[in-house]
């Protein structure tokens, strides 16, 4: 087959630049559709390199055509199933007659959902998280580590992810989902809970710095220092745990913004917080 | 002005295009803009403290699946610009970033819907055998609507905007720069609480609140935080799934640790 002819590290390059460009037409109808086309676009082409003979065009146009299809995905997650579709692809172009190629889009479709859980929740909660946690706090500070710390927690993981997940859905794919859907799942997504909320509750106690500038004059006692000496940072802790409240209880966004920036305008205005 | 509202629509585009072509590496955050605006305008500290103040309250504003929150993302670049070309003090320019941010939503879901027609054309592209065409209308016209997307908007605003901004803070009486300080930690809260509310669950509240007490009580900073977690998280997980399968990719490093800890509890 043609798609011998090029070398596994460029194929692995590809389809990781390709993934992280998943994005670059996301519309409101079939979301990543084009973004998976324009990832398997180079496979299908080595497959069916000859436009000129009319079957092989009708093949390629069929593909094509298959990878248009609804798709959404984290985008280095989903390098996993780029890999596994043009394996899938090429197995289908080798045996035609006994690959249903149904299957193709029935396991992106069934890949979907569970890798981006377990990538939104990884890149978005946890590594994000720690990131930009460490970065303002250094940036608070008036150091520019900050920022680069950031970006350099952030790059290292979704680069290593997603140069495996494609290695791995194209060499290994269809053996390596068993495992995936077993218990490695939940391990990873109880290792992200654990950091995220660790790292979460120290940002609330560090970050928001909500006192109050209450005195009780004729006891000469002042507010901030009682909760200081029993539980410091108490303030925040109760604003936040509020504000949770009331997304759980699913306040619109912009109700939610415009409570906090009138809100904070009427309770200064008191006297009450600052 | 001219000049310098054309590069800082550059640091758009740079922020837009890491989402579309670079998977979201998070160099699209406010604390990255803001430090690159910074930057650029000769004002760094003032470029890392209103990206670590936007940064706080728009963490929990995340873009999972089709949902589109608030975009902070451009708010952040304009409302940095703001701070630093006018007199605008950190708590002023994060107040304004609020109804930027709603803005650049709207412009975001329209373009979205927009987006839509390439998928038609690229869908009569194939139908022609043009497959070349197909894929240019994802890598190259969905590379360029976006980064109009993102260009446009910041470009007039910085061009327009900062006289009416100067204007605006001159105008400002005290009490409401105080009260928006307050709103602004508010407003940090309220992010803060979203990120919880897409992680909280039972079993799990006592890790929030050990991150809590540690900073609390001991005065640990997010670095320290960070690295007991990872080690608490490996611990659990090697008591919690025993005789689990090695995790893949992602989790290769913290997989290998567990293991020789679950040889020693078998003995």
């Amino acid at each position: 087959m043609s798609s011998a002819n090029i070398s596994d590290r460029r194929r692995y390059w590809q389809f990781l630049w390709r993934s992280w460009a998943i994005q670059d037409s996301w519309n409101y109808e079939r979301q990543m559709n084009m973004g998976f086309l324009f990832g398997i676009a180079p496979t299908l082409d080595r497959i069916y390199p000859d436009d000129k003979d009319p079957r092989q065009l009708a093949h390629k146009k069929e593909a094509y055509q298959r990878h248009m299809a609804f798709y959404n995905c984290t985008p280095q997650t989903s390098a996993f199933t780029l890999g596994l579709a043009a394996s899938m692809e090429e197995q289908y172009a080798a045996d035609r007659e006994n690959f249903n190629p149904d299957t193709i889009n029935a396991v992106k479709t069934s890949l979907m959902g569970p890798l981006s859980g377990v990538g939104d929740s990884f890149f978005q909660g946890t590594v994000r998280i720690i990131a930009f946690g460490l970065g303002i706090q250094l940036a608070q500070q008036g150091s520019i580590l900050g920022p680069i710390l950031a970006m350099l927690i952030s790059f290292v993981p979704s680069f290593v992810v997603t140069w495996f997940a494609g290695k791995l859905g194209y060499t290994m794919g269809s053996k390596y989902l068993t495992r995936l859907q077993g218990g490695m799942m939940d391990q990873l997504m109880y290792v992200c809970g654990i950091v995220g909320l660790m790292v979460i509750g120290a940002m609330v106690a560090s970050m928001v710095g909500i006192t109050t500038p209450i005195t009780f004059e004729s006891a000469g006692l002042v507010l901030q220092d009682i909760i200081d000496s029993i539980l410091p940072c108490a303030i925040d802790l109760a604003v936040v745990m509020a504000m949770y409240t009331m997304i759980k209880k699913r306040f619109k966004t912009g109700w939610l913004l415009g409570i906090c920036i009138v809100g904070g305008i009427i309770v200064n205005a008191l006297h009450i917080l600052v | 002005m001219f000049v310098t509202s054309l590069i800082l629509g550059l640091v758009g585009v740079f922020c837009i295009l890491d989402s579309r072509l670079l998977g979201r590496l998070n160099f699209e955050r406010p604390l990255i803009t803001c430090t690159i605006v910074g930057l650029i305008l000769g004002d760094l500290p003032t470029g890392l403290a209103v990206g670590a103040s936007i940064e706080l309250m728009s963490l929990g504003l995340v873009v999972i699946g089709a949902a589109a929150p608030p975009d902070m993302n451009m708010a952040a670049i304009i409302c940095s610009a703001f701070a630093i070309l006018t007199d605008a003090s950190t708590e002023t320019a994060l107040a304004l970033a609020i109804p930027i941010a709603v803005l650049g939503q709207m412009l975001g879901v329209l373009m979205r819907t927009i987006l839509s027609n390439l998928t038609h054309a690229a869908d009569r592209a194939i139908e022609q055998g043009n497959f070349r065409r197909a894929t240019s209308m994802h890598i190259v016209w969905g590379t360029v609507l976006y980064s109009l997307m993102y260009f446009v908007p910041i470009f007039l605003a910085v061009y327009l905007g900062t006289d009416f901004v100067q204007r605006l803070v001159e105008v400002i009486p005290a009490w409401l720069t105080d009260g928006l300080n307050l709103g602004s930690k508010f407003l940090t809260a309220y992010g803060i609480a979203l990120l919880m509310s897409s992680m909280l669950n039972k079993s799990l509240v006592v890790f929030f609140l050990l991150g809590f007490f540690l900073v609390g009580y001991i005065g640990l900073n997010i670095t320290a935080i960070a690295i007991f977690a990872c080690i608490i998280a490996v611990v659990l997980t090697g008591l919690k799934f025993r005789g689990g399968s090695p995790a893949a990719a992602g989790g290769v490093s913290m997989a290998d640790e567990y293991d020789p800890l679950e040889d020693d509890d078998d003995l």
